[in-house]
């Protein structure tokens, strides 16, 4: 099948705290946009990611004030992804994975963030996009073989050897 | 079509408006959810996400009735999946409060929508390679069935 790559869904702006940040600097982060996570980077390079789960089953619902380092409650199992990964390939991993976010890594560095929302949806429309395109392919060929069938009649004298009749 | 019944999630998690942030964070993390449904008198008034537990922490809020938000639609367990992905993508609403016979009977959030389309898509793409299947024998017999050899066995 015709796919679309990871690059092309991936979000480009993410947002990211370096290792030194505090769970504070991450909680206001994770406030201020909707994309649901923070990836800790150090350089340019993932080591990790807070999610808004984290922080609420690591921090808050523990009573725990918020002037410690947000590395200390970040999942760092993190599973790559490559932009130029086709989308089926990407389908595999988060149907092997348990994990809703995925940075997007090129030679080392952070590039963007693919949610599994996104490549769900995107693969969705793949699909109905294909369906399409393939019954009218269909149409046509169901068509062209009512043609040929039907017409057989009158066509076969034309053929070499009578059509073996 | 999707049932509303089979996709929701079926034990909804509840908490009164009284109740402290970090009762709803204990709540959440227990038991693994990532909403929660305000209820006062046996009726929904309204959700509360993980962001606005954090929002409100970080504000010093300390009650939930602080914090939780309305921008929920109640839906019954006959709502198309349709209606619902649309009221998602248009209204940025996340989530679903499913209610029969005025009593709340689950809850549909994005992550439901999500696994949803994703078992849709792999169920449309079987019902599609089976089309293809068919129609290939078809064609294939019919090939057979008009050719000399086809001709000499079945006439």
């Amino acid at each position: 099948m015709l796919m679309a790559r990871v690059r092309k869904i991936m979000l480009a702006d993410v947002p990211t705290l370096k290792k030194e940040a505090k769970i504070e600097d991450a909680a206001k982060l994770l406030s201020k946009n909707d994309v649901g996570c923070v990836v800790i980077v150090e350089g340019k390079k993932p080591i990790g990611i807070v999610t808004e789960l984290d922080l609420i089953r690591k921090v808050i619902s523990k009573g725990q004030g918020m002037k410690g380092p947000a590395a200390g409650i970040m999942t760092s199992s993190l599973v790559s992804m490559n932009p130029n990964m086709k989308l089926d390939e990407a389908l595999k991993i988060i149907d092997t994975k348990r994990f809703r976010k995925y940075p997007v890594v090129e030679n080392g560095e952070l590039i963007g963030l693919v949610t599994k929302r996104d490549i769900v949806n995107a693969i969705s429309e793949n699909v109905r996009f294909h369906r399409n395109i393939q019954n009218v392919v269909l149409v046509l060929f169901v068509l062209f073989e009512f043609f040929v069938f039907v017409l057989y009649k009158y066509l076969y004298m034309y053929i070499p050897f009578g059509g073996g009749l | 079509m999707i049932k509303v019944s089979n996709m929701m999630t079926k034990d909804v998690v509840t908490i009164s408006r009284n109740s402290s942030l970090k009762e709803a964070a204990m709540l959440m993390s227990s038991k693994s959810v990532s909403s929660l449904v305000v209820m006062e008198k046996n009726r929904q008034i309204a959700v509360v996400s993980e962001n606005d537990i954090i929002q409100g922490t970080i504000s010093k809020k300390t009650k939930i009735s602080d914090v939780m938000s309305k921008d929920f639609i109640v839906i019954s367990p006959s709502t198309r999946f349709s209606e619902i992905s649309r009221s998602l993508n248009d209204k940025k609403i996340k989530r679903f409060p499913v209610v029969e016979n005025e009593k709340l009977v689950g809850l549909i959030t994005e992550t439901d929508l999500i696994e949803a389309t994703r078992d849709f898509t792999r169920f449309h793409q079987i019902v599609q390679e089976v089309i293809l299947a068919i129609f290939g024998l078809a064609t294939a017999f019919f090939l057979f069935y008009f050719s000399p050899v086809g001709a000499s066995i079945f006439s």
